[in-house]
């Protein structure tokens, strides 16, 4: 049974790093968003996984709010934003799409790199996830510098901010409840700031293009 | 003594069953068409009858456009026998999973050549076409193979097949699955599939695989054909073993035998109905936005390597 379980919270792990790679993969916008709702869904299933196995009933408060919040919620906002701008459904990336998959993947070499002394010294059923959210975090990152629309960004950041919640519940089983509440709290709002930013963004040069933002010096 | 025979016959049965396969998938794409379709057993009554006609050969052409067809079979023949399909035997001392490899690699090498052997323009760019695309899948193959091989601590194809088939669910992981996904993808490039190439395409602004056999007539296209429908078969089986071996039989005896040629039978029917699905659903990928599609295959098969150290 625990091996079963130690099995799948690997599975979702490896699920969640699959979907930042597709992330980088794709060409579509709307593509993006619903991988994104996918990822949360592997990592608020994954949170469930860790907390069955340890019993902290506080992680599956937390997964719930991953998978109705970042499954569900943001995802719709987003989608609504782009249904109210009428934005391209393509992606722009600066990088090229292989370029991009094989920076991924250094990336991806260089978290583990970073990450096997901590896996090591790890005492959590979960630890070996850290080099594979440390990815998650680095491709996000990647994600928000190679692609060139306002909306782009925003996925990037929040797929940031999986990665990091992957890597708490893998060094320690998750923050304080009353930290994640707070985090929660803040990507709701962020969102919706960034929402009315995409905005403003498109009615001001009518694209989403951010390096049109330069032009703001004067 | 009695091993080699049951591998001799597992050998015979893979070369005997792939134009039948070619025939199926043919037959199933059809049906998803609304189309009635050609009987199953129409590539064995094409090939019967090329090999009955003579070949026409340019006069511009050399030997090798000659000896590439035996080349080309040759080379699918030798891969069969060490292929375990239903049984875990094999003559796998002959060679390991990067034989293998490289068994294929030889066969396109020739392919290529003599298709800019006649000097036409088609081939050429077929053969330059082709060779991108294998050079893009050629380490997506190679690491996922490396995955098994990290696994099961072998590169034996038929000490992976036996490894992994009497060892439990524990070993189905991330990795072995990621490396799968990858080597599916392997399966549609090196067999020209739709989307990376059309196998029944005959526009040749298009064509990969097709433009390389248009000099090709007779009994030297039945050779090339067969050789291109013993690989496809071969793939998927290559698939199953290597990758997900579960239901082969490891000990030779009657029931496990008749349980693993059935259960065998159905993989290959499950794979040949995924790809005429994809067939049917799918439309070719240009050119210039195959390398997505071939680099995302290396990242899988790449992540499948990293989870094995990782998780």
């Amino acid at each position: 049974m625990a091996e079963i379980n130690l099995n799948l919270i690997n599975g979702l792990a490896a699920m969640v790093l699959l979907a930042a790679f597709i992330l980088v993969a794709t060409g579509r916008l709307r593509t993006m968003v619903r991988v994104f709702a996918w990822q949360s869904l592997a990592l608020g299933l994954l949170a469930a996984a860790v907390a069955y196995s340890t019993g902290y009933w506080h992680i599956y408060v937390v997964a719930a709010l991953t998978i109705v919040l970042k499954a569900l919620i943001i995802p719709r906002i987003i989608d609504q934003i782009m249904d109210r701008i009428q934005v391209a459904n393509d992606v722009e990336p600066s990088v090229r799409t292989p370029s991009s998959l094989l920076i991924a993947g250094g990336m991806a070499i260089l978290a583990y790199y970073v990450a096997e002394p901590l896996i090591q010294s790890g005492e959590t059923i979960t630890a070996g996830a850290l080099a594979l959210s440390l990815a998650v975090v680095l491709i996000g990152l990647f994600i928000m510098i190679s692609r060139k629309k306002a909306i782009t960004q925003v996925i990037g950041l929040l797929v940031m901010e999986n990665g990091l919640f992957m890597a708490a519940l893998s060094l320690s089983y998750g923050m304080p409840l009353i930290v994640e509440l707070g985090v929660f709290f803040d990507i709701m709002v962020a969102v919706l700031i960034m929402g009315v930013f995409v905005f403003r963004i498109n009615r001001t040069f009518e694209t989403l293009d951010t390096s049109f933002l330069r032009r703001l010096k004067d | 003594m009695a091993d080699y025979l049951l591998a001799l016959v597992q050998t015979a049965v893979l070369l005997a069953l792939a134009p039948l396969l070619t025939g199926i998938i043919r037959k199933l794409k059809a049906w998803m068409q609304s189309r009635r379709g050609p009987p199953i057993f129409q590539p064995y009554l094409d090939l019967a009858k090329l090999m009955r006609k003579g070949s026409v050969v340019s006069q511009d052409a050399s030997w090798l456009t000659s000896l590439t067809p035996y080349v080309c079979l040759a080379s699918m023949v030798v891969a069969a026998l060490l292929v375990p399909a239903f049984v875990t035997e094999s003559f796998g001392f002959l060679g390991d999973l990067i034989v293998l490899v490289y068994l294929f690699a030889m066969a396109r090498f020739f392919m290529a050549l003599a298709a800019l052997d006649a000097g036409s323009t088609f081939g050429g760019m077929g053969s330059s076409r082709e060779m991108l695309v294998s050079s893009l899948i050629e380490p997506a193959i190679l690491l996922s193979f490396f995955t098994v091989a990290l696994l099961t601590g072998t590169t034996s194809l038929v000490s992976v097949t036996s490894l992994l088939a009497t060892s439990g669910a524990s070993l189905i992981g991330p990795a072995l699955l990621l490396a799968f996904a990858a080597f599916f993808i392997a399966i549609l490039a090196e067999n020209a599939r739709i989307p990376i190439d059309n196998p029944s395409t005959h526009l040749e602004l298009t064509m990969i695989h097709e433009a390389m056999l248009l000099e090709y007539s007779g009994k030297d296209l039945a050779l090339m054909e067969y050789s291109s429908m013993v690989k496809l078969t071969l793939f998927i089986t290559i698939a199953w073993s290597a990758f997900l071996p579960w239901g082969v039989a490891t000990q030779v005896t009657a029931p496990d035998l008749a349980l693993g040629v059935i259960i065998f039978l159905v993989k290959l029917l499950a794979l040949a109905l995924v790809i005429a699905i994809i067939e049917s659903s799918m439309a070719k990928l240009r050119l210039f936005r195959l390398p997505n599609l071939l680099t995302g295959a290396f990242i899988l098969a790449f992540l499948a390597v990293m989870s094995y150290f990782v998780l």
